[in-house]
């Protein structure tokens, strides 16, 4: 084995234990406030929103930071990426990590993940350090994930013209270079990166202009409000965009099939998604009057044509991958499988509620924590694990479907399940997301959250599990030696 | 030719958001929104008795007008409007109005001979009012009428408040407003949802859209650049990327 093979290897598998870790910390957020809801446990509304500000954030980040990581091992097929690059973004990426947890916990910063303004200058409880110090931590993960970034960027267009990275070429017929599927999902997805941070660089800079100016410079809601859905709910897609591009890369090869080819219908789907993904965002700012009408309607086309032509070419792909074929199930092969189904499933919960006459109804209920769980955590996730699975023991262990393997398996679905379930009921009654406690009014809201309790409990259980068997792989690959 | 073009294009696009953005006011709308309004005790013209600011919010929600009747500016045409205004409404009777002197040479006599100005010092919707509390009463809206001793005038804003049955102020209108704009601070002090945003100030400079109350009309602002920004840089650090790869292939 190679140095920089080996160097690339360790860095992967530290990266998979911080992440598996910062996981689990979640999960138990997650389920304390899940608790609180149901008036298990009691937190003040304090430690209830310092709670879900980490959790947000922590999720959010970590599950970019997966999807990151597994592109740029896999990208080591085609092209080299830089050592030195990941290895700065993990370095920044824990450094903004602690000062987060440092900002809510001890600051008590508790504005949500969405931090939407101004409440990062409001008076929530927080130490007046908080502000500046939440916004430092986010400058140093955004310049940590942009310096990747732009780094992966520039390895793939060294190798790739800009027309073969988008796959352009495929639009006519006899292409004379194949542009491989991972290629192009990868280049697209971090094109919506590198756009979803640089708005993340803009709302820290204006955040940071109206902390010093000491009231002589404002922002305007609207317009901090666009860019943070910008940044905030891009990054969400683009990291489920780039656990598809391992699928698209690993699937076929785990599954003892044929590796899928580029063809015109998803090199179309994928150039799509790149330009609409870009301003879905606009669905988040349907309530806010101000916004011109236009914009309210490219966010719902916009919604429909980012998700609808890559879901459909995906599962199109997979499914004539398994159908009517031996396959070699594996877990990762298995988690991949069922880690599309989970991502369908909150889009179409997504396209509902992206949809402006359903959103009248859903928005700020718990539908939407619904759907955005149901493709981070039965979706995204799978995908992250699969890799993971795939990764840990490629060199190590040979990939079989035991029992334990199985019973796993199972908790994590009907776990899943059970606890999406809890909020989708939720929010089709109407329970509003985002309280700490539910008036007496809402008498289901306290039920559904100790149910979903219950069933996130046996979904942490699955993923203690697939912790244990992942990271004794990845301390092994962290002290192996090159020779 | 082509350079120029795009050159010319890129300035006019930016001179049109930089006239947009050159509109700042003093306007104030939105303070004081849900302050509680002072329950200040009234003289009210055609009775004897004193009342209260609360007695009568907590009857039916409250459009508060504040003038002073030596007034040779705004004061007149703006009650003129408020009570053609009022008339024009299909349903005008739940609420009631009340004017306040803010000036302290006003009395009883002279809010009276002011309500028969208008022909409604029999109408019971109107309560034409005097109160000795009244630096309490515009302090806790945010009034803050200027005495100019050489002209003996107060230079003053047109000030209608919307106050709510909770004696909450739900809605500021400031100048001569059209029967849509008293629409919705009827609306407001029923607690019924309107649409507001924030008007342009010198320390708004990045707006998505600055409101022009002249013309009552939304303009695009610099904000909304804004929110394209990320796509543009995007755009040019790929292009950056595919010229550096070229030279260095080459």
């Amino acid at each position: 084995m190679n140095i920089e093979s080996l160097k690339l290897k360790k860095i992967s598998a530290l990266w998979i234990i911080v992440i598996l870790v910062l996981f689990i910390a979640s999960i138990v957020l997650g389920i304390l406030m899940r608790l609180n809801q149901g008036k298990v446990i009691e937190q003040s509304p304090l430690t209830f929103y310092t709670n879900m500000t980490t959790h947000g954030l922590t999720m959010i980040g970590i599950w970019f930071a997966a999807g990151m990581v597994a592109v740029n091992y896999l990208l080591q097929r085609y092209v080299k990426t830089s050592y030195g690059v990941n290895l700065f973004a993990f370095i920044l990426t824990v450094i903004g990590v602690v000062m987060l947890w440092i900002t809510t916990y001890a600051g008590k910063f508790s504005t949500g993940w969405t931090f939407l303004y101004p409440l990062p200058f409001r008076d929530l409880g927080s130490e007046s350090w908080s502000t500046p110090l939440f916004l430092i931590s986010l400058t140093v993960l955004g310049v940590g994930w942009l310096v990747w970034s732009v780094s992966l960027m520039a390895q793939i267009l060294k190798k790739y013209t800009l027309s073969q990275a988008f796959a352009w070429q495929h639009f006519k017929s006899n292409a004379s270079v194949e542009t491989p599927p991972f290629i192009l999902i990868t280049t697209v997805t971090l094109i919506g990166v590198i756009a979803s941070l640089i708005a993340a660089v803009i709302v820290i800079i204006l955040y940071f202009a109206e902390y010093f100016s000491h009231g002589d410079f404002v922002n305007d809601a609207l317009l901090m409000k666009n860019l943070i859905y910008f940044f905030g709910h891009t990054i969400a897609n683009e990291m489920l965009y780039l656990g598809l591009a391992v699928i698209y890369e690993i699937f076929g090869e785990v599954s003892d099939r044929p590796k899928w080819k580029m063809t015109w219908y998803i090199s179309l789907a994928w150039n799509c998604a790149m330009i609409f993904i870009l301003t879905a965002f606009f669905h988040h700012l349907y309530m806010d009057f101000v916004q011109p009408q236009a914009l309210q309607i490219v966010g719902q086309l916009a919604s429909y044509l980012a998700s609808i032509p890559s879901a459909a070419v995906t599962v199109f792909s997979i499914v004539a991958a398994v159908y009517g074929v031996k396959v070699r199930w594996s877990i990762v092969n298995l988690l991949f499988f069922l880690g599309v189904a989970g991502w369908v499933i909150g889009g179409l919960g997504a396209v509902i509620d992206a949809t402006i006459s359903n959103n009248i109804m859903l928005h700020n209920t718990l539908w939407v924590p619904a759907h955005f769980h149901t493709y981070n955590a039965m979706g995204n996730v799978l995908f992250s694990l699969g890799f993971f699975y795939w990764f840990s023991t490629q060199y190590v262990d040979k990939l079989v479907l035991s029992k334990l393997t199985k019973y796993t398996l199972a908790l994590l679905i009907i776990g899943g399940i059970g606890f999406l379930m809890a909020f989708y009921v939720a929010g089709a009654n109407s329970i509003p997301r985002r309280y700490s406690t539910y008036p007496v009014e809402l008498t289901s809201g306290p039920y559904l959250a100790k149910v979903g309790a219950l069933f996130a409990s046996i979904y942490l259980i699955a993923i203690l599990i697939f912790f244990y068997n992942i990271a004794k792989r990845c301390f092994v690959i962290l002290s192996a030696s090159s020779r | 030719m082509f350079r120029y073009f795009i050159c010319f294009f890129t300035l006019a696009c930016f001179s049109f958001f930089v006239y947009a953005n050159d509109n700042h006011s003093e306007l104030r709308e939105e303070q004081n929104i849900y302050g509680k309004i002072y329950n200040a005790p009234l003289h009210l013209s055609g009775s004897s008795k004193v009342t209260s600011v609360e007695s009568l919010y907590s009857r039916k929600p409250l459009i508060v007008a504040l003038v002073f009747t030596r007034c040779y500016g705004i004061c007149n045409p703006y009650l003129l409007q408020l009570s053609e205004n009022i008339k024009q409404l299909q349903s005008n009777t739940d609420f009631n109005v009340l004017v306040v002197s803010f000036d302290p040479r006003d009395n009883l006599k002279d809010m009276t001979n002011l309500a028969k100005q208008y022909r409604l010092e029999n109408n019971r919707q109107w309560n034409f009012a005097t109160t000795d509390s009244i630096n309490e009463f515009i302090n806790s809206i945010g009034f803050n009428p200027k005495w100019d001793s050489i002209t003996q005038q107060f230079d003053h804003d047109a000030l209608l408040v919307g106050v709510n049955e909770k004696g909450l102020i739900t809605k500021n209108l400031l100048g001569i407003r059209t029967v849509d704009d008293l629409q919705l601070m009827i609306r407001s002090i029923h607690n019924v949802f309107i649409p507001s945003y924030r008007l342009p100030t010198k320390s708004n400079i990045f707006s998505c859209f600055n409101y022009d109350p002249k013309t009552q009309t939304n303009r695009p602002g610099l904000g909304l650049l804004f929110v394209a920004l990320p796509a543009i840089i995007t755009f040019l650090i790929v292009i950056i990327i595919v010229i550096k790869s070229k030279r260095a292939a080459a």
